[in-house]
């Protein structure tokens, strides 16, 4: 059974062709990376399979479910998360209330106990070890919009974390941040990997891709180039000539 | 003991004390109008302050909440508390009806949308003559207590109810919901949340908290006629909310009361009132977008 | 011809005509709503102030200072409005739309219009006071027949107005460079920055340009209201109703959603009674906004995530 399955989906925009005719696999309990230059589909592909946009054509499916018409948010309780290659935080909340809303679909009391007794301090633990898995902890209290871009990026990650994923989308989590925070993301990475969870990760930072992925797949104007072993991709004279030339010299 | 049950003592000790400190007949009257004003702030806090919709047809839930309500004591002799009821559920429904659609319907739709419902509900109260006596209007409404003063405790008391059950929900997930859906749906779609349905949520009950208000208008005034629920109301709700601080808690109570008391201290300015609402409304929106509430704390962190 | 037919043919005129009236105010905002993805809720007292400018003009600048006959009047008027519109225009992007554009939010600055809204009707009523004013168009007494419909010469001015005005503002846009500009503006916001274009004058142009339609509507309309000063609001909210239904920044479908409105309320009036205009079209509204909210003419568009 395979875990994650599109089969030749479609998206265009007006007059745009942003994916086609795009078929891939991913295997549970893998780091699958999602390469390709510049407007190539990767973002567009990753909104496919969120929900986010609904395919023109194709089939999707999870663990054997239809993905098709399901909505971005009925998609989350599958077990299925993301983060955005805009940030997109909740800027006016603090970090702790940013973690915390990340539990909606986890959150069971009845609503008159909301109503009644506030219930703030519902998931208020697991939120902070989060926090503390990223190494935001000490600035719980702050107001999200307030933090440096690479903090934002490791934020959004514990905060899609909170939805408890069974597979986890990135879209290039590494853009932005320095070289120790490339290291603190890769380390975070294989550990979330390490906890069961499947990743599928929109990269152009190329060690990342190369040194932890198991599974490359290359796009280029909307269409699937190649798909192989990182080593594989790197031998690739299409790859090569359409995308990698200059990064690989 | 807590602060906030400190805060809610002090606030009942006070309401208790505010008839006796304003004693004309007249102030005690502008008692009961502030009451509601800020059970219509509320009202609307919750919809655009804490989901960001942007809602500019509260008036016609306000509308519902006070037609429903007399008509059933007057034409049908109901209970005034069973008709509030069926009020109060009319307007809250009618508002889930609206919101159905409309929360599909991004910002300016949605205030469109809802202006468009504000348009036809008063519409609908001039043009059913049968029902409502169209502009002639409806007379001699009784309130459900005789006493100003009295109705002033019957009013703040289910308004203060309704703050302290409004905020217990802000303060609960539902609340982190709400929130998260206003500061970015996408984003909160991402992490499992039915933007559409929480919205439509919000919508309804901020629609049955207006009606509720609207249960005590009619008899506080003695009359209803269709001009009371011009879409101008909706417009001096958003002021309160806007003027105090939306998506707080304090900041719309504290709107709806500056908005009404300010216009009665400069009574000798009567006719300049609206143009003081419009004034706030632009100025508060350009130079303090946070409202009274965040210029109140950003002054307190500065010193 | 049949009496019936007559009728019919004698209300679509009516409605044409008034649909006309709608437009010019419908296309203001629908040119802001391109372009700057903003509502400007006052609008419609730019359209009252064109209606009192040109009233004033008319009759009394036009015809007791200048001597002119009541038509020059009247024309003059119709300048004097459009003049009154653009600065008011230029007054709204100056003190709401450019200082509120950074924080690039939808809710703050339509709050901010419908305050600006507030004070301006609040304060021509301290001004003017709330009795309606006589405000007769000379043009409005000469009828023109043609078989057994009849129409006044007011009401060609309308149509002849709210064409120019429509070929005029096709022609800017298509033809002229900063009309290119504006439609990469309202396109893209980024891009056109990049090609060069300032979009703050691009953005003041527009709004500029849309409250001089509106001044001008308030013109024309003048004579059509109960002139208060809150008239422009009750042709307002079917101006809303208009970009709506003809979808939100659209042109050509708020041309035609404008004309259809007229047309239903010309008929309405004819067939239900003018009480229920504002009913009638609101629920077209409403209906319309379940079953197209992208309006008449619209692509899709997709947030891009
Ligand atoms: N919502 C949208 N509306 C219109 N066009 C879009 C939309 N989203 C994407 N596109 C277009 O689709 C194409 C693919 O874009 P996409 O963002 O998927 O590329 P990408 O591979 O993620 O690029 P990048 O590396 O720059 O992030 C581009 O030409 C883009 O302009
Ligand atoms: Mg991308």
């Amino acid at each position: 059974m395979m875990f994650l399955k599109a089969e030749n989906i479609s998206k265009s925009f007006g007059g745009v062709r942003a994916v086609q005719n795009v078929s891939l696999e991913v295997p549970e309990n893998s780091i699958f990376a999602l390469i390709g230059p510049n407007g190539a589909g990767k973002s567009t592909l990753l909104n496919l399979l969120s929900g986010i946009y609904q395919p023109d054509a194709g089939q999707l499916t999870f663990q054997e479910k239809n993905l098709i018409g399901l909505p971005a948010h009925r998609r989350v309780r599958l077990g299925l998360a993301r983060t955005f290659q805009k940030i997109r935080l909740f800027k006016q909340l603090t970090l702790l209330e940013n973690v915390r809303a990340g539990f909606h679909i986890h959150q069971d009391a009845p609503f008159w106990k909301n109503l009644l007794h506030g219930n703030s301090g519902s998931f208020r633990d697991e939120a902070h070890e989060l926090l503390e898995f990223v190494g935001l902890e000490s600035l719980a209290g702050e107001r999200a919009g307030a933090l440096p871009y690479g903090k934002q990026r490791l934020l959004e990650i514990a905060r899609a974390l909170a939805t408890r994923p069974r597979l986890f989308m990135l879209d290039e989590p590494a853009a932005g941040l320095n070289g120790s925070e490339v290291d603190f993301l890769l380390d975070r990475l294989i550990q979330i990997a390490g906890r069961g969870i499947t990743l599928v990760v929109v990269e152009h930072n190329m060690d990342l891709v190369m040194n932890v992925a198991q599974r490359v797949f290359v796009m280029d104007h909307g269409e699937q180039l190649f798909e192989g072993a990182p080593r594989e991709v790197q031998a690739n004279p299409r790859v090569i000539e359409a995308y990698l030339g200059g990064e690989f010299q | 003991m807590s602060a906030r049950l400190v805060s809610l003592l002090i606030a009942i000790l006070v309401l208790a004390a505010l008839p006796w400190l304003l004693p004309t007949p007249y102030w005690r009257g502008i008692l009961v109008l502030c009451a509601m004003n800020v059970l219509l702030a509320l009202s609307l806090n919750l919809v655009l302050g804490y989901t960001g919709q942007l809602n500019l047809g509260q008036s016609a839930f306000f509308a519902i909440g006070a037609y429903v309500s007399t008509i059933l004591v007057k034409t049908y002799a109901w209970n005034f508390w069973l008709a509030s009821l069926a009020a109060v559920a009319a307007a809250g429904l009618l508002g889930l009806a609206l919101a159905a659609f409309a929360v599909r319907l991004r910002g300016h739709y949605l205030a469109i949308a809802s202006l468009g419902f504000a348009v036809i509900t008063y519409q609908v109260l001039v043009n059913w003559e049968k029902v409502t006596e169209g502009v002639r209007g409806i007379y001699g409404i009784l309130p459900p207590v005789a006493s100003t003063t009295g109705l002033f405790y019957l009013v703040a008391g289910i308004t203060l109810v309704v703050y302290v059950l409004i905020d217990n929900l802000m303060r609960s997930p539902v609340g982190d919901t709400l929130r998260a859906i206003r500061e970015d749906e996408v984003s909160a779609a991402s992490l499992g949340v039915n933007g559409a349905l929480w919205k439509a949520f919000a919508f309804g009950l901020g629609a049955a908290i207006a009606g509720l208000a609207g249960c005590f208008y009619p008899g506080f005034v003695g009359t209803l006629v269709p001009d009371a629920f011009n879409i101008i109301e909706s417009f001096t709700m958003m002021a309160m909310v806007i003027v105090g601080g939306m998506g707080t808690m304090i900041g719309p109570v504290i709107g709806a009361i500056v908005l009404t008391f300010l216009p009665e201290v400069l009574r000798d300015f009567g006719e300049f009132r609206l143009m003081i609402y419009g004034l706030a409304l632009t100025l508060v929106v350009l130079f303090m977008p946070g409202g009274i509430v965040q210029a109140w704390r950003t002054l307190l962190r500065s010193r | 011809m049949t009496d019936l037919l007559t009728l019919l043919v004698q209300q679509s005129v009516n409605g044409v005509y008034l649909g006309c009236l709608y437009v010019m105010v419908a296309l203001g905002l629908t040119l802001i709503y391109g372009v700057l993805n903003q509502i400007n809720f006052a609008h419609a007292d730019f359209v009252t102030v064109g209606a009192f400018a040109a009233l004033f003009t008319a009759t009394r600048f036009g015809t007791k200072v200048l001597g002119l006959p009541d038509t020059g009047a009247y024309l003059l008027s119709m300048v004097a409005a459009l003049g009154a519109g653009a600065l008011l225009g230029l007054a709204i992007n100056a003190a709401v739309f450019a200082p509120l554009r950074e924080r690039g939010d939808e809710l703050r600055p339509l709050i901010a219009t419908i305050g600006v809204s507030v004070l301006l009707e609040n304060f021509q009523l301290w001004l003017l006071g709330p009795i309606p004013y006589q405000f007769d168009s000379p043009f409005s007494l000469e009828t023109i027949r043609i078989g057994r419909i009849f129409f006044t010469a007011q009401s060609v001015l309308v149509v002849v107005a709210a064409a120019l005005a429509i070929v005029a503002l096709y022609a800017f846009m298509k033809f002229t460079f900063l009309g290119k500009a504006l439609r990469a503006v309202a396109q893209d916001r980024e891009t056109a920055g990049l090609m060069g274009i300032n979009p703050n004058l691009l953005i003041a142009l527009t709004i500029v340009i849309a409250s001089a339609l509106a001044g001008v509507g308030g013109a024309l309309l003048g004579p059509v209201l109960v002139l208060t000063p809150f008239a422009g609001a009750t042709v307002i909210v079917k101006a809303f109703a208009i970009v709506i239904i003809g979808g939100f920044g659209n042109m050509q479908g708020t041309i035609i959603a404008g004309l259809l409105v007229g047309v239903i309320e010309a008929f309405t009036v004819q067939y239900l009674g003018s009480g229920l205009i504002d009913l009638v079209v609101f629920v077209l509204l409403l209906v319309m906004l379940v079953v197209r909210p992208t309006g008449l003419i619209a692509e899709r568009k997709e947030e891009n995530v």
